[in-house]
């Protein structure tokens, strides 16, 4: 099988996650876009390991899903903490602090 | 049954471990109230532990854990930076709403696993030492930069970094895998071999891909423009002596690694990343002079001048000499003694006014208290480079490295920016010496309309403090770090021979 | 020998801040005498014919190739004396009045110095670039915190002709123009030693990269950045935006010495770093800054004429005498350039009185506006004589030695092309004009309702009356100066007139 499929595959996880962190407004759903992004990098990471024949990559990919759960406690941590202190959970709201 | 047992070079990695060791004990010092109150204490005992240790293995250069790990000038000069810049925030924030607020153990358990990424940062050398290394600097800092719970701000940013920073790993991860593919090894050294050798299956182009994903990936740690449009928002959001320690350590890790990975992994396509690089430092040098005359709050003025800060000390990635590297390494400890100096008087100004960092609340500070305006003037002069200060040296160092390496454009950037910076610095400067005192009644008006709204709603702030500029904990930091910024301007040598550790580290790769 | 002189100064504005603050002026004082005592003490032991001397050369940055190098020579020998001579005036009349927050303000109208003399004295070009980048820090304080806004709403000088000032827009104008050339400066000098060194040992050492040479081609950008540098210090046309304002927001006793001294420092520079080290480009570009000198001459002498500030008046006579000692060096000849250095030393000299003068003016008529003042000869006679040696001086009557210096300096132009010196000469003759109007209005004509004639007191009097001692002394014997400076300013020259044969 060639590599490119896996390689499109991953491409296209990394565009639809950035694109969702771009127009989505729900923190939650950007963190799962961020989720997306990691995830593609895990899955190009596979596949050219796969392909090279060396399990470097392997190792790598588990723990890139440690650190994604990892950010995604403390990004849902934030979310809470906002939730509690009735602040708009919308991040186009975020106003007090423009780029 | 016996077995072959890894050797551990104990030596080597004792930095790590007593961070690691340090961790642990604030953490479960936590659990008694007793000792609970001496946290800092613990803190900063561990800090200089592992100070201790780096200065140990101050001419150590080997490689640790079969080689993902390497203890080296680099390493060890830039985590010394990154232990400074906590040691420095564990003072200021004694008494910061942040910390109180989330809980002290807390806090300074999360800054120093923030620390811990760093010093793993500044050692590693193979990609995944690199992203772990990232993610454990990061994580706790989206974190520390949401403790001050009561203010929407801090909450805000520290999302807003979560997100901004996450995009960034997760592209970092992204060209890393890319270059993975196109070498075939995760290891830097590996990496530029298997580059060099052709070894991965990869068309040249992908390749430059995964570099320039890579450099996008760092590019929003250190704030690089165009990926700094978070900085000015988190940098003000952020409880202030957070932002003191992600201005300065969070580069000074940042930029080891992009050194390394740079020169070390990727040096074989040096002709190739420097154009990028030197013209993502143009960019930044000009977006974030000119962002930065725009502010009236001083920290988001810190924030857009981090911005081009980094960019100056990206063009000395940019020669890809050794000469580079001693002036960017030379840079940054300037930027630490100069940024510190100037985020201790925010800290001061800020529990004095009711947490407003207005320019306008420095108005007649020089009259009323110099002890106070001088470490934010010699900040400002340093920061705008001129003599006799470290940032004037820093400047010059740059220079020199750029015009020898024939970057004689990039050089002139540097130049043109630090005009351009003169007018916000000077800015603040004037507005501490020059504002007649007549004025500073209508500057305390000011302060009021633009206090930040409180969640809490409450009339008296608890955490105002208006004897806070006789705190020693807040005035040593300030104090120290401004005289270290005029000593290492009029004496330079012994921070030029800290540099040249850096860079001394790097021949076996580079010029 | 001469560190001493360069520290001596900011030690005493040290000490100054410990003392109680009513003695934080005489101890400046003190350290200013003593500093002029050791310049004295240098030129005693001065051999006219003998190149650099008093060498000190230590290693200070070895890691970046910078040398603490100093040295004296013909050229700066009379600078310093300039310097320790201007700032005593100008220390001992804000010790009399007395200024706020003294230890402060003594502490750096003696950095001043210090960063002054270091510009004078340094042999290794980063550390001329240092000295030269850090005289202004000083001075933007200095401006800033003891400066005031002028004719704002509730200004009484306030007159349609002279529109607002606020400090704080003068000093940042003058220190945004005076560091974009010396940014470009530094640069400019870092690419020069590299360039120069050519993969050998880096070295900043004036003296080596002028004997290891520059090519052609770098020179011509790097003398752009280093003039840009100088012209604006100076200031000369089209450069001097910054210079009205500042003047007019500064204190006087401040601008006094930075108008004598710091604007020097660029003519200075032309002579030191510029012509030995870039003499092709000098060659190449010698019409060009002959051009902008004579338009210095023209616009500063017209601008003079019209303004009725005398803080202005001033501050653009300066713009062309600067205008002549910029044409002198760039005559390319030696009795040019001697009298340029004659010409800087004396309008350092005569413009400290001249600005102390105008305080003075001020005390007794409220104002420094030209319009509504006059017959303050009246009951001054001494006041007025002082006054009136001044504005000779300045419009350079034969037999001072401001003529000398002009006359040299026409002399030196006539051997490039007679049409320069014609043109030039007009300058000589709008001086009188601008400096005779200024001391009409000034002392002569009825006395207005609310001025004061009153005698100098004796104590600013042993201010003024050796400065103005100074000027006459010169008048009489210039060849001081100019045969002092002979040897130094033919080696500076020697060069470029090479390469214009």
């Amino acid at each position: 099988m060639d590599i490119e499929w896996y390689l499109v595959l991953s491409a296209l996880l990394f565009a639809t996650g950035f694109l969702g962190v771009m127009i989505r407004r729900n923190p939650v759903v950007i963190l799962l876009c961020l989720e997306l992004m990691l995830s593609a990098g895990a899955l190009a990471l596979l596949a050219f390991s796969r392909m090279l024949g060396n399990q470097d990559a392997q190792v790598f990919v588990l723990i890139v899903l440690v650190v994604a759960a990892c950010e995604v406690v403390v990004g849902l941590g934030l979310v809470v903490a906002m939730y509690r202190r009735r602040l708009p959970l919308d991040v186009d709201e975020v106003k007090e602090l423009k780029g | 049954m016996s077995f072959d047992a890894p050797t551990i070079d104990y030596a080597g990695l004792s930095p790590v471990i007593a961070l690691t060791v340090g961790l642990v004990v604030i953490v479960l010092a936590a659990v008694f109230d007793s000792v609970r109150r001496f946290g800092p204490a613990l803190a900063l005992l561990t800090y200089a532990v592992t100070a201790g240790c780096l200065i140990w293995q101050w001419n150590a250069n080997l490689d640790l854990v079969s080689g993902s790990l390497r203890i080296d000038g680099l390493a060890v000069t830039l985590s010394l930076l990154a232990v400074i810049a906590a040691a420095v925030a564990v003072l200021l924030a004694i008494g910061d709403p942040s910390e109180t607020q989330a809980g002290r153990s807390d806090w300074l358990a999360l800054l120093t696993g923030s620390l811990l990424g760093m010093v793993i940062l500044a050692q590693a050398t193979s990609m995944l030492t690199f992203f772990v290394g990232l993610e454990l600097l990061s994580i706790p800092l989206y974190a520390l930069c949401g403790t001050n719970l009561r203010r929407r701000e801090s909450l805000e940013s520290g999302l807003k970094y979560l997100i901004v920073g996450s995009v960034g790993s997760a592209t970092l991860l992204y060209g890393l895998a890319m270059i993975y593919g196109a070498s075939g090894a995760t290891g830097f050294q590996a990496i530029s071999d298997g580059l060099q050798a052709g070894d991965g299956m990869l068309s040249d182009s992908l390749t430059l891909v995964g570099v320039g994903m890579v450099a996008v990936g760092l590019a929003f740690k250190v704030s690089i423009a165009p990926f700094h449009q978070w900085t000015p928002d988190v940098y003000q959001g952020a409880p202030t002596p957070v932002t003191a320690f992600m201005a300065v350590a969070t580069k000074a890790a940042a930029f080891a690694v992009f050194i390394r990975f740079f020169l070390v992994a990727l040096g074989p396509l040096a002709d190739q990343w420097d154009v990028m690089l030197a013209a993502l430092a143009a960019l930044s040098i000009v977006v974030g002079n000119v962002g930065a005359l725009a502010q009236t709050s001083l920290k988001r003025m810190l924030g857009y001048s981090g911005v081009a800060q980094a960019g100056y000390m990206l063009a000395g990635i940019v020669t890809a000499t050794q000469a580079g590297v001693d002036a960017l390494v030379f840079y940054l400890a300037a930027y630490v003694a100069m940024n510190v100096a100037a985020f201790a008087v925010v800290v001061i100004r800020e529990r004095q006014n009711g947490f407003s960092d207005d320019i306008s609340t420095l108005r007649g500070l020089g009259r009323e208290k110099p002890l106070l305006a001088w470490p934010l003037t010699i900040a400002m002069l340093a920061l705008a480079g001129l003599p006799p200060t470290a940032g004037f040296i820093g400047k010059l160092y740059l220079i020199e490295a750029l015009v020898d390496d024939d970057w004689t454009w990039l050089a002139v950037m540097i130049a043109i920016g630090t005009m351009i910076s003169l007018g916000y610095y000077l800015r603040v400067v004037a507005t501490l010496w020059m504002s007649p005192a007549g004025q500073a009644e209508a500057g305390a008006e000011i302060d009021t309309a633009s206090l930040p709204p409180q969640i809490a709603g409450a009339q008296a702030d608890p955490f105002e403090d208006s004897r806070a500029d006789r705190r020693w904990y807040l005035v040593a930091p300030a104090l120290i770090a401004t005289a270290a910024a005029l000593f290492f301007g009029v004496i330079p040598q012994p921070l030029v021979d800290f540099a040249q550790h850096a860079g001394d580290a790097l021949s076996v790769w580079i010029s | 020998m001469l560190s001493s002189i360069i520290w001596t100064p900011l030690v005493f504005g040290l000490i100054g801040l410990l003392v109680p603050k009513r003695f934080a002026a005489w101890v400046a004082a003190l350290g200013a005498v003593i500093t002029l005592g050791l310049a004295i003490g240098v030129l005693a032991g001065f051999d006219p014919d003998g190149g650099m001397q008093y060498i000190t050369d230590v290693s200070w940055i070895p890691g970046l190739g910078v040398d603490y190098s100093l040295g004296i020579d013909g050229v700066s020998i009379f600078l310093v004396l300039l310097t320790t001579i201007a700032w005593i005036p100008a220390i001992c009349f804000s010790a009399i009045r007395g200024t706020d927050r003294p230890a402060l303000y003594y502490l750096m109208l003696l950095a001043g110095e210090t960063s002054t003399l270091g510009a004078f004295l340094a042999q290794d070009l980063l550390l001329f670039v240092l000295f030269f980048d850090l005289m202004i820090v000083p001075f933007y304080f200095l401006f800033g915190i003891w400066g005031r806004d002028r004719g704002g709403e509730e200004d009484p000088e306030r007159s349609p002709g002279n529109g607002p000032v606020s400090v704080q827009s003068a000093t940042l104008k003058m220190i945004v123009f005076t560091l974009i050339g010396s940014l470009l400066m530094l640069v400019g000098a870092i690419a020069a030693a590299v360039i120069a060194a050519d993969g050998g040992e880096l070295t900043f050492s004036i003296q080596t990269i002028v004997a290891r040479g520059l090519p052609e081609g770098s020179q011509n950008w790097i003398f752009w950045f280093f003039a840009a540098a100088f012209l604006v210090k100076m200031p000369a046309f089209p450069l001097h935006g910054w210079m009205p304002d500042s003047y007019r927001a500064a204190p006087l006793p401040a601008l006094a010495v930075f108008s004598a001294v710091l604007s020097k420092v660029g003519a200075y520079g032309f002579l030191r770093v510029v012509l030995p080290m870039m003499p092709d480009a000098s060659d190449l570009f010698q019409s060009t800054m002959l051009v902008l000198a004579i338009c210095s001459i023209l616009y500063g002498s017209a601008m003079a004429f019209t303004k009725t500030d005398l803080r202005l008046v001033l501050g653009f006579s300066s713009v062309a005498q600067l205008g002549f000692i910029t044409a002198g060096i760039f005559a390319f000849d030696s009795t040019g350039a001697e009298g340029a250095v004659l010409q800087m030393v004396n309008h350092g000299l005569v413009v400290v009185p001249a600005f102390l003068i105008v305080a003075m003016i001020s005390e007794r008529t409220g104002s420094e506006e030209l319009g509504p003042m006059g017959g303050l000869a009246k009951k001054a006679p001494v006041f007025a004589v002082i006054f009136l040696i001044v504005s000779m001086a300045t419009l350079a009557i034969p037999a001072s030695a401001n003529f000398i210096g002009e006359f040299y300096i026409l002399n030196g132009l006539f051997q490039v092309d007679a049409a320069w010196a014609i043109v030039a000469s007009v300058g000589v003759a709008l001086a009188a004009f601008y400096a005779l109007r200024m001391y009409q209005l000034t002392m002569h004509n009825p006395l207005p309702d609310g001025s004061d004639s009153r005698e100098i007191s004796l104590r600013d009097a042993l201010v003024l009356v050796p400065m103005v001692g100074i000027v006459v002394v010169l008048a009489f014997c210039p060849q001081l100066i100019i045969h002092g400076s002979e040897q130094a300013v033919d080696s500076s020259i020697a060069i470029v007139r090479e390469v214009a044969k």
